[in-house]
């Protein structure tokens, strides 16, 4: 009986995995293709006002006649350059804070957890619109910026944790008393080891990233025009959402598709490295 | 395409003069004791229009509760409503009036010349938020002789007086507290007034004047467009005042339960060049820019059918209207060598400072596209509705910035060298200024002309369309304004079939 649970459990995860892997390679391959072609030039008035998918374009065109396939294409490309620099940037303060809180003093370690508490009180869009209404005018870099210090808190509380933990291990004690150098602890035994935790909730992160760059943009905070990014043109499609639905429906798809995606695919990894969820071995 | 141009028709016809309301206004057996509700996106902050009420209650109010001197027209006409005869002295410096005799307000009391005194220094009052009391700023005395005449004095000419009180309600000297409550001498009464949600009116039995065709107005207030919308395919309310969106229009146009009706606004979206920064102060870079801008095609793409094309800042119901739009036409080549002889053969690069609500966004990204093929280059920079009152407004800090511009009458802006854009050209500066010194009417209309044709010649700004004023309606309901300048709606016409 158990067998047949394990077996049904493990095809449902590696399908996660695939199911991920595919939605997500799909993003990524159309946004390497759009560094080399595109259908249209995506500022370029090519047809009517909202005209409806035809063979010429796919997806239609927009109010100003621009074809709507190659902007979803292109807002691929924006959408993982996002997920992957807010993450990254995120990833790097985040790690480092929390290893920080983990080696420090008691009072330090205090302190710096409870100013984590109250940052991730604080819902991740509104930090990243506090950041982009800080600085003086909306471009791609300052939305990643603000996205990726906004992550940052969520990672630095997880890192915190799982690096106590380790800390508490004895091998630790042991590489203390051999004489290993606390970067040396950092970087031999406690990455390693949290790693695997560590790379599910970067996905999950990226999903977030990609979700509230487009929330930024659909509230004109984030790149500014003609960067195509889904939230933009949602926000441009909803004037016109009763005449021209495809302009909502085609970038809100690549948008949940890749979120999705990740999701699924942030899903599988930890099934992959999760060993309790481990059932063959 | 037979229904546009039946608006068409319309909006020439009510720019004549001879049709101010809706078409089919002349069914008989209309229902006078009718409610209207009327749907709206304007809720006013209070009802007293000199104390920051908002647009909202010049839509309620102007001509329906209270009523001025004069009254402007559906078709921009002014004429006289409180007033029975007027005549300005030889200088132009004093103006007397005599009143409507028999005209009271709602409270019983009866107009006289110290309410109309009242009236005019509650606009001029230092606490006064009224947009117009800087144009009634040469008044310097208001005298009362007897109970009907009120004797104006002036410290400089000024023709556009009577246009001007055509903004001042006259309210009874005796009312205490209008934030909350009225009393003028209009049509309507104020009936109740649910704040957040509805403002309604009862029809004034004791009206001086022609009685309203319906019974009571409800002005039912809505936040958001689509909501506004669906209350209309609902029969929750019977007119929309101005519909914001063509693509909102297809549920109605076409649906025989419904009219659509397309009138001339006052409101003008502007590409507004700093006329003081190079290149902008170079003539020849401004009409080489006017001349790279494709306007039918931009107009087409934010409003479909409707809208107007205007060559300059003057809409069609302004007195010196003249069609300009000939005036540096749509021609890429021309533009090209335009540039070439400004000295930029191969274009520049400027920033566009846009604001972050439609249409602005979409008009900039027009605007990048065409000015590309002219090898200019736009950089869009996306700023609040505060950040464009600071930064340019009031700091003159920018290239290039897009606008919209409501007002009624507005070419004086172009007069005023300190104006955000810096537009100075002496001789423009001199006819406004003169035109308002005019002794007639005709004087100052043809100084407003030239000066019209001036700033078009000058492409002091790129003027790239003139809104439509969409009013949309249930079939039966007819006999509603079609233009609602400065945000009027009379509603006292509006008839609904029985």
């Amino acid at each position: 009986m158990s067998a047949v649970v394990a077996s049904a459990r493990r095809s449902r995860s590696s399908l996660t995995l695939w199911l991920g892997l595919l939605l997500v390679g799909l993003h990524v391959a159309v946004a390497l293709l759009t560094l080399v072609w595109l259908p249209y030039d995506p500022t370029a008035l090519t047809g009517g006002r909202l005209a409806p998918p035809s063979l010429e374009h796919w997806a239609g065109t927009d109010r100003l006649g621009r074809d709507f396939f190659t902007q979803i294409m292109i807002g691929s490309r924006i959408a993982l350059i996002v997920g992957i620099s807010a993450v990254a940037i995120g990833g790097l303060i985040g790690v480092t804070l929390g290893v920080l809180a983990a080696f420090a003093t008691r009072l330090l370690d205090d302190a710096l957890a409870a100013t984590l508490d109250i940052l991730i009180a604080f819902p991740t869009l509104l930090i990243a619109m506090l950041v982009v209404a800080a600085s003086d005018t909306a471009s791609l870099g300052t939305a990643v910026l603000a996205l990726g210090i906004a992550l940052s808190a969520i990672v630095a509380r997880l890192t915190r944790i799982l690096a106590k933990r380790v800390l508490l291990m004895d091998y630790i004690t042991a590489a203390r008393t051999s004489g290993t150098s606390w970067l040396g602890i950092v970087f031999q035994h406690v990455l390693p080891n949290i790693w695997p935790t560590l790379s599910v909730n970067f996905a999950l992160q990226f999903g977030l990233a990609v979700i509230a760059e487009a929330s930024l943009s659909y509230l004109g905070l984030g790149a500014p025009p003609p960067n195509a990014s889904w939230g933009r043109l949602l926000q441009e499609a909803q004037g016109t959402v009763y005449t021209a639905p495809i302009g909502a429906i085609a970038p809100g798809i690549a948008l949940v598709s890749l979120v999705i995606g990740v999701n699924l695919l942030a899903d599988g990894l930890r099934d992959i490295g999760d060993p309790t969820r481990r059932v063959s071995r | 395409m037979n229904q546009i141009s039946i608006r068409r028709a319309l909006v020439a016809a009510a720019l004549l003069g001879s049709v101010a309301v809706a078409p089919l206004a002349m069914a008989q057996d209309y229902d006078a004791n009718a409610t209207i509700r009327i749907g709206s996106l304007y809720e006013p902050q209070n009802l007293d229009n000199t104390a920051g009420a908002g647009q909202g209650i010049n839509e309620a109010f102007n001509g329906n509760v209270y009523e001025a001197l004069f009254q402007l027209t559906d078709a921009g006409a002014v004429e006289p409503k409180l007033v029975d005869s007027y005549s300005a002295s030889e200088d132009g410096l004093t103006y007397t009036f005599k009143l409507k005799p028999g005209v009271t307000f709602h409270s019983g009391d009866p107009l006289t010349a110290a309410d109309v005194k009242y009236s005019i220094e509650r606009v001029t009052a230092e606490a006064s938020k009224s947009s117009r009391k800087k144009s009634l700023s040469t008044i310097t005395g208001i005298e009362t002789p007897d109970d009907q005449t009120v004797v104006i004095t002036l410290s400089a000419r000024s023709i556009s007086l009577p246009y001007n009180l055509s903004y001042v309600w006259i309210v009874n000297d005796k009312a205490t507290d209008i934030t909350a409550s009225e009393d003028g001498t209009g049509p309507y009464t104020l009936g109740e007034w649910r704040r957040g949600s509805a403002l309604a009116l009862a029809r004034n039995d004791k009206y001086w004047g022609t009685a309203p065709t319906n019974g009571e107005v409800i002005y039912t207030y809505f936040t958001d467009a689509t909501a506004l919308n669906n209350a209309l395919l609902t029969n929750a309310v019977d007119v929309i005042t101005s519909v914001q969106s063509p693509d909102s229009l297809a549920q109605f146009s076409g649906n025989p339960a419904y009219t659509v009706t397309e009138g001339a606004s006052t409101t003008k979206e502007l590409l507004a060049w700093n006329d003081r920064v190079a290149p902008f102060d170079n003539v020849k870079v401004r009409k080489a820019l006017a001349k790279a801008t494709d306007k039918a095609k931009l107009l087409n793409s934010i409003w479909g059918d409707y809208g107007t094309l205007i060559g300059s800042f003057v809409p069609p119901t302004d007195p010196w209207y003249v069609d300009l739009t000939g005036v540096d036409a749509y021609d890429v080549e021309a533009a090209k060598a335009l540039l070439a002889e400004a000295g930029y053969p191969d274009g520049f690069e400027f920033t566009l400072d846009t604001p972050d609500y439609d249409p602005h966004p979409i008009v900039a990204q027009f605007l990048q596209a065409e000015y590309a093929k002219v090898g200019v280059k736009v950089n869009i920079n996306i700023i609040t509705a505060n950040e464009w009152y600071e930064k340019i407004y009031k700091a003159h800090d920018f290239q290039a910035t897009l606008q919209e511009h409501v007002n009624h009458r507005d070419i004086v802006f172009y007069g005023n060298p300190d104006f955000y854009w810096g537009y100075n050209n002496p001789e423009v500066v001199k006819l406004i200024a003169d035109s308002e010194a005019a002794a007639t009417i005709d004087e100052q209309t043809a100084k407003l002309t030239e000066a019209n044709k001036l700033i078009a010649e000058d492409a002091a700004s790129n003027w790239l369309y003139l809104y439509p004023q969409i009013v949309v309606s249930a079939a039966n309901v007819t006999g509603y304004p079609v233009n609602g300048l400065n945000s009027q709606f009379f509603a006292y016409g509006i008839q609904k079939a029985k």
